[in-house]
């Protein structure tokens, strides 16, 4: 059966910021009942996880008094809901909700007659209750679906038709479920991140250098050019979409296409950015013009009439939204129409941005809004859906954008850097005479990215917004205000953010009364009440102060100067005003917060907050009471621990490391005074309450500490600062640094001998020489004989054993550690290898006769793996660790040999090796053999095990270890004698020492070992990392036997020990590391512990992986931080681990500032009493310099 | 470079054809069309993609597929039980724990994780299992009470 049952309305231009459309007049469908019953309510709101969805549905169920469940809120898909501008203010339920209610409650009157004619009864003989129309007898029982079916109507909203009285609501003012909870809880609900349509595709976009900011005369003009063949041939490649500044890549998967977007090669032309490394010198810097809100009584003619004067400024800083999900955005572009699905907060906004970017009419595109991130304000979900619709465009298929974190990082539009000033003070009865305040607020109404980045709207001169004035004007009746508004260009990227302007006003206002308070001797609470001449407010400030149990407080903080801990309460009130000037109010909010303060970290903690709101008729109290607490959490985190950072290159906070926000240890305990006002209308919730936040907090850091901070966030290290300025300095213990490993017995020397070249010369110069060498005449000469070509391999020609053997030589040996491009071909050679003598190519090792082995007979292989000399006669370098193969027995040199000439021959060309003086000079590699290279077989040391003697064979031989873990002399010859595995270089990385001269906490015992090496990680020591990472891989091959005897060999080489036993030695290594961590607070410390700690922190038994416990590691002991910013740097992408996390690479998303700090407290906490690394600023420059070490 | 690697997903073996290196996270959302797990950061630091590997939780942005193809068992947020009725989903419906809810994920399945090797914490011991979990939100009490719900604690709790 068919039916319908719709409510419409005219459609009315949207104001101001609020739509961007040209109006159309159309008609706006605003409720639906279909035959099947279901109620359908169209809001152009949309649900940012506030709980609209359930609230606006409890209301229209109230009108219509059906079940709550029968009524389903439509939001925000533009070509079904109405324009209703931008979901801003907190106005859903104050603005948007109102022609809603009015449609249900006409909708009821339609269903009424229509039960009325059908029952040929009288309309007030029905009644309907929770969906059912009923006479009082029983004697009918309609549902809605009885009534609609059949029916056909459509009529216009009547702005006479009378909605409930309070009184009469039943749900209305109910605890009511959200609806969405359920399916987000089991993953059924489709996010817009899971939108997937059929032949969709993947794409990612590459933003411009100039990171965060959208005016000025470099954007959109700043790409030079694009290498299209830096990404020819990746796989899965569809297409490049370029299109001014803007850069987009399109593949088949999405990681795919952020490969592509990582490689693609780029060339951006310099640009300047402004500097806003210290926005609040910025603000100050920045051009306004002035707008007076409020000018009562002469405040300049009373400034000079104070007997008491305070002259305050109040800073807050750039902050972000930070939405947990960066931004994501599905297009699909046909024939001349766009379909986009979005998470916007504005559908309608959005649909006028697109049509303009594509050239369409707005009616040719359509937003369908699904829930998203939260996102508070306003992030890059209008951005993403523009990125989109340009690549769909480009690629004819629907395309799924999603952005990187660093992406919405930096380029989500902040809540803007804002200061304020407020000349004032007290006469001499202690009252306040004069107010005048100047509130600056560079926001900006951040257009669409991709519209500026095409160059399709001029950005060069931004618009100024008059966003400054939210709650600009104070609460409080001083008698002579000015308030006066400088309204400003933007400096970065913003955009509103919760509470907008109204939250660093209301810092200041309620900041200042508190000092006024405090200056005239009065409690705080009452001084605000004696000039607080709104009742709601003293009403909802006396409840808040009652269920805090507030005390009076008349005299100064007298805090104690050696406590470690302080502790103060702090109060403040306001009203959130929204819109422009005049604004609209929303709900009323008080808080009371109480504040510890540690003096040796700094570390502010809110302990408990006690927060009362007056939001009129509460539609749905659990919702209200939800949104509480979100915005106390949460504002309570923008107070302590946020502020966007930049630098030259623009955003500097480019991951959470970067912008920490508030976790679950730190959130405090939270009492909500919920003031029930059931005859007032309904005010929005969604932001007031984090309005006073930061001006509590500042008060209770005041009555804890005495010092006033008006600055925000009121990080560790600016509290620390201040106090020990103000209170003497408190410092913490000095760190006992860890008891020495003693060394037990005598370490072991390699089996084998090297030449003493000393010895040689001392013995009679070069005749001495020719002497030792003996017969080996023909080494000194500066070309050897060639070995003839031989044909090329056939298969067959070896036995599957014997080339199974020598699978496991080359995996000892990690050829292919060295012979392998980085996904490349494996053993076919080209990789370079940093010397300190130049760069040495490896040789293409597979069968190929003309660029690899084709043509080697064993003979020829034997020499060059013995000998250093090529098969054309030529002396190879030794960084082709010749010198260690020498020492490969026959059998085993035939089966590697037997191997290799079995691989599928690869046509690869490698690069010649770049070497300088002399080393460029192959003749000078023989006297250099002459001098350093024995090829004198393994022969066993018959003191030591088998054991030891097979560990000592592989390891000497063909697993020359000692090539990167034994230091070289000048000549570049390791120094074997001395200093056998006493640590080396190798690829830009420490190689440390596996002999008593390693630097890690624990001893490498020979379980470590055999741990490390086969699974890749250690829990004593760490992962294998680094160049390490693919010799562990390539060491798979190995029988655990071979395994087991290199670990026997290597620990024979550390006879360190710890006095008591070594789990006990290693719970005193975390346990001296958490004792410093736990004083340290600084930036470094929350980089790690935002970035780094989740899989570094703890070893609890249900988190999956290796978790690598830095303080164990040798090297965060090391003499250089190397190895530790190297990783840092270049991420871990593959891990040696058979379950590891990856690593991400910090390169682009650390600046070398933050590495820094980060490297400098992994330094101080994790290896405790070790000297701070020198020059660590210049270093981690210059690793960063080596490309890819 | 491709291979075909078999995974067992929430109890079903899927084959999935895929550079070893995609992050297991890709697969589940892109290959098997899963939305528990969502993309917060692709760092490791958020913990919106956190699934199960044989009962231990697991951020799948930073879990190779070759990695994963290890493990005998992978669970994500559908596969937690049949019809939500895992008794840490039902304490997050009871709690009423979410707002924009992206962050859910990783709370259950790290919840879930946690709860099955403690299972009688303190609220301490609670807050300290999810401290690497973000909630942009400020949805932590809600969660928090989640948590005591689902760890048999009396929930004390401001939420009437
Ligand atoms: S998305 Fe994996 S931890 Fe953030
Ligand atoms: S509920 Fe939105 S991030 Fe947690």
């Amino acid at each position: 059966m068919k039916g319908m049952l719709q409510i419409f309305q005219q459609a009315v231009p949207a104001k101001g910021l609020s739509s961007r459309n040209n109006f159309v007049p159309r008609e706006e469908t605003l409720l639906e009942i279909a035959a099947d019953g279901q109620v359908r309510g169209f809001c152009g709101h949309v649900d940012l996880g506030t709980g609209i969805a359930t609230s606006l549905a409890q209301i229209m169920a109230e009108e219509l008094d059906a079940e709550p469940a029968q009524v389903q809120m439509v939001l925000g898909h533009t070509d079904q809901t109405p324009d209703q501008g931008a979901t801003i203010a907190s106005e859903s339920i104050q603005v948007t909700a109102r022609p809603l209610r009015r449609a249900a409650a006409q909708a009821r009157l339609i269903l009424l007659q229509r039960a009325a004619e059908l029952t040929k009864l009288r309309v007030d003989e029905l009644d309907i209750r929770n969906g059912r129309i009923s006479t009082a007898d029983g004697s009918v029982d309609l549902g809605f679906s009885d009534l609609v079916s059949g029916l056909s109507v459509r009529c216009e909203l009547d702005a006479k038709t009378p909605v409930k009285p309070v009184s009469r609501y039943r749900l209305v003012g109910q605890d009511l479920p959200r609806v969405d909870i359920p399916d987000k809880v089991t993953g059924r609900a489709v996010y817009v991140h899971d939108v997937r349509v059929p032949d969709m595709v993947h794409g990612r976009v590459i933003r411009p250098p100039y990171g965060g900011y959208d005016h000025g005369p470099f954007v959109g003009r700043t790409l030079l050019s694009v290498d299209r063949q830096s990404v020819a041939g990746m796989p899965g490649l569809l297409d490049i979409v370029v299109l001014g500044d803007f850069v987009g890549v399109v593949a088949e998967r999405e990681e795919q296409a952020a490969a592509i977007a990582a490689a693609l090669h780029l060339t951006w032309a310099p640009v300047a950015l402004p500097n806003l490394s210290d926005p609040l010198e910025a603000l100050k810097a920045n051009p306004y013009t002035e707008r007076v809100v409020l000018d009562r009584g002469d405040a300049q003619a009373a400034l000079p009439e104070l007997s008491q004067r305070l002259d305050r400024e109040y800073f807050w800083p750039y902050q972000m939204h930070g939405s947990i999900g960066p931004s994501c955005s599905v297009a699909h572009w046909q024939e001349g129409k766009l379909k986009v699905w979005s998470g916007t907060q504005n559908p309608h906004m959005l649909q006028a941005d697109l049509a303009l970017l594509m050239g369409l009419e707005p009616t040719c595109v359509s937003v369908i809004r699904h829930e998203a991130a939260g996102c508070y304000g306003r992030n890059c979900a209008d951005d993403v859906g523009g990125d989109a619709a340009l690549l769909s465009r480009a690629v004819g298929r629907p395309v799924r954008v999603q952005l990187s974190r660093e992406q919405e990082h930096v380029w989500e539009p902040k809540g803007a850097a804002q200061l304020v000033s407020i000349r004032g003070g007290l006469d001499e009865a202690g009252q306040p005479l004069a107010y005048d305040l100047h509130t600056s607020y560079p926001s900006n109404v951040s257009p669409l990215l991709a519209l500026v980045l095409t160059g399709a709207v001029p950005a060069a001169v931004p618009q100024v917004a008059q966003m400054g004035d939210r709650t600009s004007v104070p609460p409080y009746a001083y008698q002579n205000a000015r308030i006066t508004v400088r309204d400003m260009p933007p400096m970065a990227r913003a955009s509103w953010f919760r509470g907008v302007s109204a939250l660093p006003n209301s810092f200041a206002h309620d900041s200042y009364i508190d000092e006024l308070a405090a200056a005239a001797g009065v409690d705080p609470l009452e001084y605000r009440l004696r000039y607080l001449p709104d009742e709601r407010a003293a009403t909802l400030l006396k409840a808040t102060a009652a269920k805090a149990d507030w005390q009076p407080r008349v005299t100064l903080p007298q805090p104690d100067a050696r406590a470690r801990v302080l502790a103060g309460r702090g109060l403040a009130y306001a009203q959130y005003v929204h819109g422009t000037f005049p604004g609209v109010p929303a709900a009323w909010a008080a808080w009371v917060a109480d504040v510890e303060v540690d003096r040796l970290t700094g570390v502010v903690t809110v302990t408990r907050a006690v927060v009362g709101q007056d939001a009129g008729l509460m539609i749905n109290p659990a919702g209200v009471r939800h949104q509480l607490h979100g915005n106390v959490v949460q504002s309570i985190s923008r107070a302590l621990k946020e502020q966007v950072t930049f630098d030259t290159e623009g955003v500097e906070s480019r991951e959470w490391g970067g912008y920490p926000i508030i976790t679950f240890p730190e959130v405090p305990w939270i009492d909500s005074v919920l003031v029930n006002q059931p005859e007032q209308p309904p005010l929005g919730a969604g932001e007031s309450t984090s309005v006073p936040s930061a001006a509590a907090i500042a008060n209770a850091l005041y009555a804890a500490t005495g010092v006033r901070f008006r600055d925000a966030p009121f990080t560790p290290e600016k509290v620390k600062a201040r106090l020990d300025e103000a209170l003497g300095p408190l410092q913490p213990p000095v760190p006992t640094a860890l008891a020495a490993l003693a060394t037990f017995g005598q370490p072991a020397s390699p089996a084998a001998k090297q030449r003493n070249w000393k010895t040689i010369l001392r013995a009679g110069g070069l005749a001495g020489l020719f002497a030792v060498v003996g017969g080996g005449l023909s080494s000194l000469l500066p070309w050897r004989v060639a070995i003839a070509p031989v044909p090329p391999p056939v298969p067959g020609m070896f036995s599957q054993s014997v080339i199974d053997r020598g699978a496991q030589v080359a995996a000892a040996g990690d050829c292919a550690v060295c012979h392998t491009v980085p996904g490349g071909i494996e053993n076919a050679g080209g990789f370079g290898l940093k010397t300190p003598f130049g760069t040495i190519y490896t040789t293409n090792l597979t069968p190929d006769p003309e660029t690899g082995l084709g043509h080697w007979s064993y003979t020829a292989f034997a020499r060059a793996m013995r000998e250093g000399v090529s098969r054309d006669g030529h002396h190879l370098y030794p960084a082709f660790p010749y010198t260690s193969f020498a020492r490969i027995n026959d059998t085993d040199m035939q089966a590697l040999y037997a191997y290799l000439m079995s691989q599928q021959p690869v046509r690869q060309e490698v690069p010649s090796s770049r070497l300088t003086f002399p080393y460029n000079i192959r003749a000078f590699m023989a006297g250099w053999n002459t001098l350093f290279h024995s090829s004198a077989p393994f022969t066993p040391d018959l003191a030591r095990s088998a054991l030891w003697n097979r560990g000592a064979y592989l390891a000497e031989g063909a697993g020359h270890c000692s090539g990167c873990h034994t230091p070289r002399n000048a000549l570049g010859a390791e120094r074997w004698r001395s200093a056998y595995l006493a640590g080396g270089e190798a690829e830009g990385w420490n190689a440390p020492a596996l002999s008593n001269l390693s630097v890690s906490p624990l001893p490498w015992s020979e379980q470590d070992l055999y741990a490390y090496l086969r699974t890749g990680f250690s829990p004593n020591h760490g992962p294998a990392g680094g160049p390490m990472a693919p010799v562990v891989h390539a060491m798979q091959a190995l029988p655990d036997e071979d395994v087991q005897a290199i670990a026997h060999y290597i620990a024979s080489f550390d006879t360190r020990q710890p006095t008591e036993p070594v789990l006990a030695r290693r719970q005193a290594v975390l346990a001296a590391a958490a004792t410093q961590q736990a004083l340290d607070a600084g930036e470094g410390a929350r980089i790690y512990n935002t970035a780094c700690a989740a899989c570094h922190e703890g070893e609890g038994a249900h988190l999956y992986g290796a978790r690598p416990q830095l303080a164990l590691n040798s090297n965060v002991w090391a003499k250089t931080p190397d190895n530790v910013v190297n990783v840092l740097l270049n991420g871990a992408p593959d891990p040696a681990h058979g379950s590891a996390n990856t690593m991400p690479a910090y390169r682009d998303l650390l600046s070398d500032r933050q590495i820094v700090e980060v490297v400098s407290y992994l330094r101080r906490t994790m290896a405790p009493g070790e000297k701070p690394w020198p020059n660590l600023p210049e270093r981690v420059a210059a690793l960063r310099a080596l490309a890819h070490p | 470079m491709v291979a075909s690697v078999f995974l067992n997903v929430n109890g079903r073996r899927h084959e999935v054809v895929a550079s070893p290196a995609t992050p297991l996270l890709n697969i589940l959302r892109n290959d098997l069309g899963l939305n528990g797990p969502k993309f917060g950061c692709g760092l490791g630091a958020c913990g919106a993609c956190t699934v199960l590997l044989d009962g231990q939780a697991a951020r799948s942005c930073s879990v190779r597929l070759d990695t994963a193809a290890r493990c005998a068992n992978i669970v994500t947020l559908e596969g937690l039980s049949a019809d939500g009725k895992d008794p840490v989903q039902l304490a997050f419906v009871k709690a009423q724990a979410a707002q924009c809810g992206y962050c859910l994920n990783g709370m259950v399945m790290t919840l879930r994780a946690f709860l099955d090797a403690v299972p009688n914490p303190d609220e301490r011991g609670l807050r300290e299992a999810l401290k690497y979990n973000f909630c942009r939100c400020g949805t932590h009490m809600e969660i928090l009470c989640a948590a005591k719900i689902a760890a048999g604690l009396k929930p004390e709790t401001d939420l009437t």
